[in-house]
């Protein structure tokens, strides 16, 4: 158990999350690879087959395809199944399911069915991970239109985001930063979101906006505080990269005038491209200087030892933030 | 390159039946719902010649492969088809106008799945075939009806979703029937050049139940398929049947295969139609008079000349 001054990390977030909605909604089960009798390959899941039975936590078979193909036979069924893909490399063997069918049940069907379905996916870098377990592939689904993408980075935010998800009628992906699960740091002073599939600013400022999401938010947070009281910078955490928040986006670069994206996806047809165009498009005559993006480069993944040369640093967005002020 | 079928593991292909054989209103009934799917086809390619349509992909050659086994699965269970289920879904209880909806480009699916215990096409090849399973194991989870029938035709079977959706169905001991039908063609690419076993075979592999029958004799496929779906629903376990049958047309109104497809073989598909063979077989027998065909033959007339109404 948690003591009252210890809050709760990500994954215990998660799990107590995943707990309560079985136990008020009979039709939630969970599906996903090892995430029964192993809790999990990150424990997120731990203690829940005990729980709830080997019937609503079921350990699958180690398929991707299989996992996402039968849970939209299940959500036809009437069930509201929450997958587990293990990690991010492997989402693209699921991709098929995902977008050509979970995406399209419900226009195909007329709206004559309307199934709730999750997909969470433990993702991105910073763990010292072997090849295809850091990657950040939101931007794949982000583009498929009929699913919802969100990149929770807190343990509040993933809470009302899995809650909301289940109830949405449709598909929700779930990128969840795997080197933020047992992090404790308390947010201070944050405001909450003003809906659930809305944009949240963590850092209130003057100066300039930057939008980002999931795994680099802290990043973002801790450039935010080297730089104060020099630069008086704004945050916003994106929250879902699909359908995105414009408005809050819109409104926050209107009031600093400039804006950097900062992600952990590679930046070319990145989620950063979108948020640019979109103030490009709508917010032109608010802006003081060029938008710019700091994302890797279109390169893949590099093996653990480089991975800090890959990810973008506190130290890159202090400079380019100087730079965009200057 | 062609390889030579793998013999080692083959199935026997049931040609007869040796049981008594339905009876004879379902005899009739078979007969009135593969006459009834012929004119519906024959119409949907005519209106795709005349522009109404913008693709049709006949069910032409398996018509009593498509009757006899969505007669004999009964109405009560769920159907996973795949795109060429044209027979499947008049039979269900489709109408006409609403089955030819999606080729015109009017909608995704034009009928009410629910209410058929029919599902919408699927044309990502084998994609319903985990559906079907996911389906059948959340009705299960909840204490509902949990047999499914889920359809797949030869060139879908290469897809992995077919091999995950079977061993899932296998280790799950989910009551799903699949019922291949096997017409020889994956568009261009012949079976022989797809398979080394029968679908049946290979289905043995995963550990599912199976049988290989000819798709020529709406009662053979009946016989067979009440047999599969009686043994789905007691053992709880899933079963395959190919089926196979005889395609007379292209894989789709865009396909020409004459460019593939040997004049010869086309003939022999033309020659063995199952529909005529078994209207001549039952009129021989004295099952059905020519009154009752000129009845079927008006009911087809007109179903024909609404679709033309509605679409031309």
């Amino acid at each position: 158990m948690n003591s009252p001054r210890r809050p709760a990390s990500l994954a215990e977030t998660i799990n107590a999350t995943l707990a309560d909605l079985m136990e008020h909604d009979p039709r939630v089960v969970l599906l996903g690879e090892d995430i029964g009798r192993l809790g999990g390959v990150f424990r997120v899941t731990r203690g829940l087959q005990p729980r709830f039975g080997k019937d609503r936590v079921r350990d699958s078979l180690l398929a991707e395809s299989t996992i996402i193909g039968q849970a939209v036979g299940m959500a036809m069924s009437g069930l509201v199944p929450i997958c587990e893909i293990q990690f991010d490399g492997f989402a693209y063997v699921a991709a098929n399911q995902l977008t050509t069918q979970a995406a399209r049940i419900g226009h195909r069907w007329n709206g004559q069915i309307t199934p709730s379905m999750v997909v969470r996916i433990p993702s991105g870098g910073g763990i010292r991970g072997v090849e295809h377990h850091s990657e950040s592939n939101e931007g794949l689904f982000a583009r498929a239109p009929g699913i919802s993408v969100a990149c929770p980075s807190t343990a509040q935010d993933a809470d009302q985001i899995l809650r909301y998800a289940v109830g949405s009628g449709s598909p929700v992906v779930i990128y969840e930063p795997i080197r933020l699960y047992w992090k404790r740091t308390q947010v201070q002073g944050a405001e909450p979101a003003r809906t659930p599939t809305a944009a949240r600013i963590c850092r209130r400022g003057s100066d300039l906006t930057v939008a980002t999401f999931g795994g680099a938010v802290p990043v973002v947070l801790q450039a935010a505080r080297a730089l104060s009281p020099q630069v008086d910078v704004e945050v916003v955490d994106l929250r879902w990269v699909a359908p995105l928040d414009t408005d809050l986006i819109l409104e926050s670069v209107a009031r600093t005038g400039r804006l950097l994206i900062v992600h952990e996806a590679p930046k070319f047809a990145g989620m950063g491209a979108e948020v640019a165009a979109t103030v490009a498009e709508d917010g032109f005559g608010t802006l003081k200087a060029p938008i710019r993006r700091l994302a890797p480069g279109r390169t893949q993944y590099p093996p653990a030892d480089r991975e800090n040369d890959y990810l973008i640093s506190a130290e890159q967005i202090t400079d380019e933030v100087l730079v965009m002020m200057k | 390159m062609t390889l030579a079928p793998d013999r080692r593991a083959e199935v026997p292909v049931v040609e007869s039946s040796s049981g008594p054989g339905p009876a004879d209103d379902t005899r009739r009934s078979l007969l009135r719902h593969m006459l009834m799917a012929r004119g519906v086809d024959e119409e949907a390619i005519q209106l795709q010649k005349q522009g109404a349509l913008d693709l049709w992909l006949s069910c032409q050659g398996q018509e009593a492969a498509q009757v006899g086994s969505a007669l004999a699965v009964g109405s009560g269970t769920t159907i996973f088809p795949s795109y060429r289920e044209h027979a499947v879904a008049l039979t269900r209880g489709v109408p006409p106008d609403e089955l030819l909806a999606q080729w015109a480009g009017r909608t995704f699916c034009g009928w009410d799945p629910q209410r058929h215990r029919f599902f919408p096409y699927t044309l990502v090849l084998a994609a319903q075939t985990l559906h079907a399973v996911g389906y059948s194991i959340g009705c299960r989870l909840q204490g509902l009806d949990s047999a499914a029938v889920v359809y797949v035709g030869d060139g879908a079977t290469s897809e992995g979703d077919m091999s995950e959706a079977m061993n899932l169905a296998a280790v799950e001991s989910a009551p799903v029937l699949f019922i291949c039908q096997n017409n020889g063609w994956a568009i261009s690419k012949p079976a022989t050049e797809q398979m080394r076993t029968s679908v049946a075979a290979r289905a043995r592999g995963f550990g599912i139940e199976s049988s290989l029958i000819s798709g020529q004799d709406p009662e053979v496929v009946y016989a067979d398929c009440l047999r599969a779906i009686r043994r789905v629903r007691t053992e709880k376990a899933p079963y395959l049947i190919e089926i196979r049958v005889s395609r007379i047309h292209g894989h789709s109104t865009s396909d020409a295969q004459e460019l593939y497809r040997s004049r010869d073989d086309i003939d022999k598909a033309r020659a063995s139609d199952p529909v005529r063979a078994y209207a001549d077989r039952l009129a021989g027998l004295g099952l059905v008079d020519s009154g009752w065909l000129d009845a079927v033959e008006a009911d087809v007339r007109q179903t024909r000349k609404q679709l033309v109404k509605r679409y031309a």
